[in-house]
């Protein structure tokens, strides 16, 4: 009796420390859910009453609830510059708060935000400011209902993934940056395939000692860590490919680097190296897991074994191939401290993409989500402004993660049963 | 036969054979050679992380001691983050893979599972900013009750289980019951740590060891777990079933058969965790407040050889003594870190053997 008592117990600490895991795992991606989100979605103004008679209004940016103890921060109208209208406001002091129905905020195309009361405060506010920016938004959050609540919600989330940055990447789009991964992602997965294929391809024939060295190799490769591989980067493309390419090719404009500063170009080479075994290790798996029987009988009709790969092989492992692909993206995209010494740059002054021939640049600097999550929450001048934008592009990275992620999973399942069907 | 016989002949002479096999083979021997280049060209990219490393090192006048004693104090920041973090991930991510392993209702692992290959794919810098933003400011004040959670979280689960385990049947679901007892201990504990007026224990950084451990820990968690779960599952099922025939139950069979037969893979998931551990970059920049500060208080601030690379080495020019040092950290981080893979390798390969030796004696 006691050995079963005993046994429920470690079963019940087992499945707790199991159930600490799954809590902890909803919890992260709800709080990354609502944290990622939040900074859309449109602040009430508030008019907080303090005890010697004067009214501060603003929106309120830090309170008990977070973590800010005894007080309020509220951000007031910045009219002079972005960052400069923060008050910190005491508990005690405080009168009384409320949220009046006619308040208005407005956000200008550098980044301020501006507040004030009255059916005609946006013009007094405007001249107020003396400035010749635009408003980009002009809206009344207090006496808005919950649709159009929605509507300033959905707008707001569009201009945040189709503008450019503002007031050095603290404000505003972060349409450059996403573009930025999406290209870098983009050069790594063309020039990994190619080579990760091949190199699977060959571990898949061959069994020597050659084919041991390799295997020995990609499999210690996969635990290499990330900042080694931007050491790599840094040393070996920059400053020894870039370096010679420069001094070859660009010699006039010396000692301004072309290709010898951190650019695209290394920066999705040194990403390929760092996906590498995750294409090969499931290009392989793919094709081990295709039956024996269905090469041997096209090897048996005549065909050559390139033929068997070209027209059989390939096109059965084609989920494997994807999947590889997949989860290589996803690594890559997640991947941000090897980036840090290979191009990777707070503000870039071009897009790597443009209309300008030859339209893509691969030794331009660039920007990428990751870094400017990492940029905003640390480094950024004005961090009650840093920390919301790192959390939406948080938000927004683990999103394109999660889905390609996902769509990985789901391939897999797919190719499973596939195989299931063949080998019966 | 229809058709003209000329062209049949003409078709099926002799030399049209010879002629497309010659071009066959051609083809066939291309693709090989392709496949051999960039299969010599992936090797040559792997072989050039530690022949660079070396290289770049080699010429030039040898370092001095003060960066000798930079290399003690971040190599023991290294250390110190690793251990932390497979503090926090070697507990749950194997307790996760034994349940998920030999407890788990079918229809609960096919969600676990996939759970834990999405945390996998959270990028760390995600990991990082919610350790270096969120949790820092909470955990300031709250050291002690963390500390009381560890110790009497499992103490709970143990008499609870002790109290009313017998009466389950089904242990398939259970983690998910047992969340809100979870959840429950947790509120008591921090409601109770609220009521003190000043905290009990107060770290030294916010940005410290254990802050870190915790976010390395999760970024731990999935491959732990991953692993561990691997390994459960080669021990082959007959030998369970010959546990459960004796008489014993879940729980026996899994201490007498599973882990003692599992547990060199159990050891290798835990080493390769805190070599992933030891080389993370993100998580440790962005929430160990980087100071160089040696020691092994686990509340105070470190910086590790990743972090110190990734700040370092964009401001470094080439060929400098900085350079130099910074490279010299790079290889001894990979060494560290292909040492303790390494060490895993060989552990897993005895389990492998085991069990192979195993199947045969069967």
């Amino acid at each position: 009796m006691n050995a079963r008592r005993y046994g429920a117990a470690g079963t019940w600490l087992v499945a707790g420390l199991s159930g600490v895991c799954v809590g902890a795992i909803v919890l992260l991606f709800g709080f990354l859910a609502s944290a990622g989100l939040a900074p859309f979605w449109p602040a009430p103004v508030e008019a907080v009453q303090l005890r010697d008679g004067s009214t501060v209004l603003g929106e309120i940016v830090a309170s008990e609830a977070t973590g800010l103890s005894g007080a309020l921060a509220i951000r007031t109208s910045e009219l002079e510059r972005m960052g400069s209208a923060y008050q910190r406001v005491r508990s005690s002091d405080i009168a009384a708060r409320s949220q009046p129905a006619d308040a208005v905020a407005i956000t200008l195309v550098d980044g301020r935000r501006l507040y004030g009361r009255g059916s005609d405060g946006e013009e007094a506010l405007l001249a107020a400011a003396a400035a010749p920016v635009q408003a980009i938004e002009i809206v009344r959050p207090n006496a808005l209902g919950v649709l159009a609540r929605c509507s300033v919600f959905f707008h707001r989330l569009a201009r945040f993934l189709a503008t450019p940055p503002a007031a050095s990447n603290l404000v505003g789009g972060v349409l450059p940056a996403l573009l930025g991964t999406l290209t870098l992602v983009l050069l790594m997965s063309l020039i990994v395939m190619p080579f990760g294929i091949a190199t699977a391809i060959y571990l898949h024939r061959r069994r020597g000692f050659a084919a041991r060295c390799v295997r020995i190799a990609i499999n210690q490769l996969a635990g290499v860590p990330s900042i080694v591989y931007g050491v790599i980067g840094l040393g070996l493309f920059v400053h020894g490919l870039g370096g010679g390419i420069d001094r070859l090719f660009y010699a006039d404009r010396l000692p301004v680097p072309t290709f010898g500063g951190g650019g695209l170009l290394w920066a999705a080479l040194t990403l390929a190296l760092l996906t590498l075994p995750v294409v090969v290790v499931s290009v392989e798996e793919g094709l081990a897991r295709i039956p024996s029987s269905l090469r041997e009988g096209s090897l048996a009709l005549g065909a050559t074994h390139d033929e068997a790969l070209w027209t059989l092989l390939l096109p059965a492992a084609r989920p494997a191939l994807l999947t590889g692909l997949i989860l290589a993206v996803a690594r890559a995209a997640g991947a941000v401290a090897p980036l840090m010494l290979v191009g990777v740059v707070k503000l870039a002054p071009a897009l790597p993409v443009d209309g300008v021939f030859p339209y893509l640049h691969p030794s331009r600097e660039f920007m990428h989500l990751g870094f400017t999550i990492y940029d905003a929450a640390l480094a950024s001048a004005d961090a009650i402004r840093g920390v919301p934008r790192a959390y939406a592009c948080a938000g927004l990275l683990v999103g394109v993660v999660l889905v390609l992620n996902l769509t990985a999973i789901l391939l897999r399942n797919r190719l499973r049963d596939r195989y299931r069907a063949l080998e019966t | 036969m229809p058709g003209n016989p000329a062209t049949y002949a003409s078709v099926l002479s002799a030399d049209f054979v010879r002629a497309s096999a010659r071009a066959r083979r051609r083809r066939e021997r291309v693709i090989s050679a392709v496949v051999g280049i960039c299969t010599a060209v992936v090797l040559l990219g792997l072989l050039a992380i530690p022949l660079f490393l070396l290289v770049g090192l080699h010429p030039g006048t040898p370092l001095s001691a003060d960066t000798w004693r930079r290399f003690e104090v971040l190599l023991a920041g290294t250390l110190r983050a690793g251990v932390c973090g497979i503090l926090v991930a070697l507990p749950l991510g194997i307790a996760t893979a034994m349940f998920s392993a030999h407890f788990c209702a079918p229809r609960l692992r096919t969600w676990i599972k996939p759970a834990l290959e999405i945390l996998e794919a959270v990028p760390t810098v995600v990991l990082g900013l919610i350790a270096a933003v969120t949790i820092a400011p909470w955990l300031r004040n709250h050291v002690a009750s963390v500390l009381a959670l560890i110790v009497i979280v499992p103490l709970v689960l143990l008499s609870a289980g002790m109290a009313f385990g017998t009466r389950v049947r089904n242990e398939g679901w259970l983690p998910l019951w047992l969340l809100p007892l979870l959840i429950a201990t947790t509120a008591l504990v921090v409601a109770v740590a609220a009521r003190q007026a000043e905290p009990a224990i107060v770290p030294a950084s916010p940005w410290n060891a254990a802050l870190v451990g915790l976010a390395l820990g999760v970024a731990g968690i999935p491959i732990v777990f991953s692993l561990s779960e691997d390994a459960l599952f080669l021990v082959p099922r007959a030998h369970t079933d010959a546990a459960f025939a004796l008489g014993a139950t879940r729980w026996q069979a899994l201490t007498t058969v599973l882990l003692p037969a599992a547990g060199s893979g159990l050891v290798a998931a835990g080493l390769l965790g805190f070599s992933r551990c030891l080389g993370e970059t993100m998580i440790v920049l962005m929430a160990s407040g980087n100071t160089p500060i040696g020691g092994f208080d686990p509340l105070g601030g470190l910086r590790s050889i990743s972090a110190d690379l990734a700040l370092g080495m964009p401001e470094a020019s080439p060929e400098s003594d900085t350079w130099r040092g910074l490279l010299l950290a790079a290889l001894l981080l990979l060494l560290l870190t292909l040492c303790v893979s390494a060490l895993a390798d060989a552990v897993r390969e005895r389990l492998h053997r085991r069990l192979r030796a195993a199947a045969h004696a069967a």
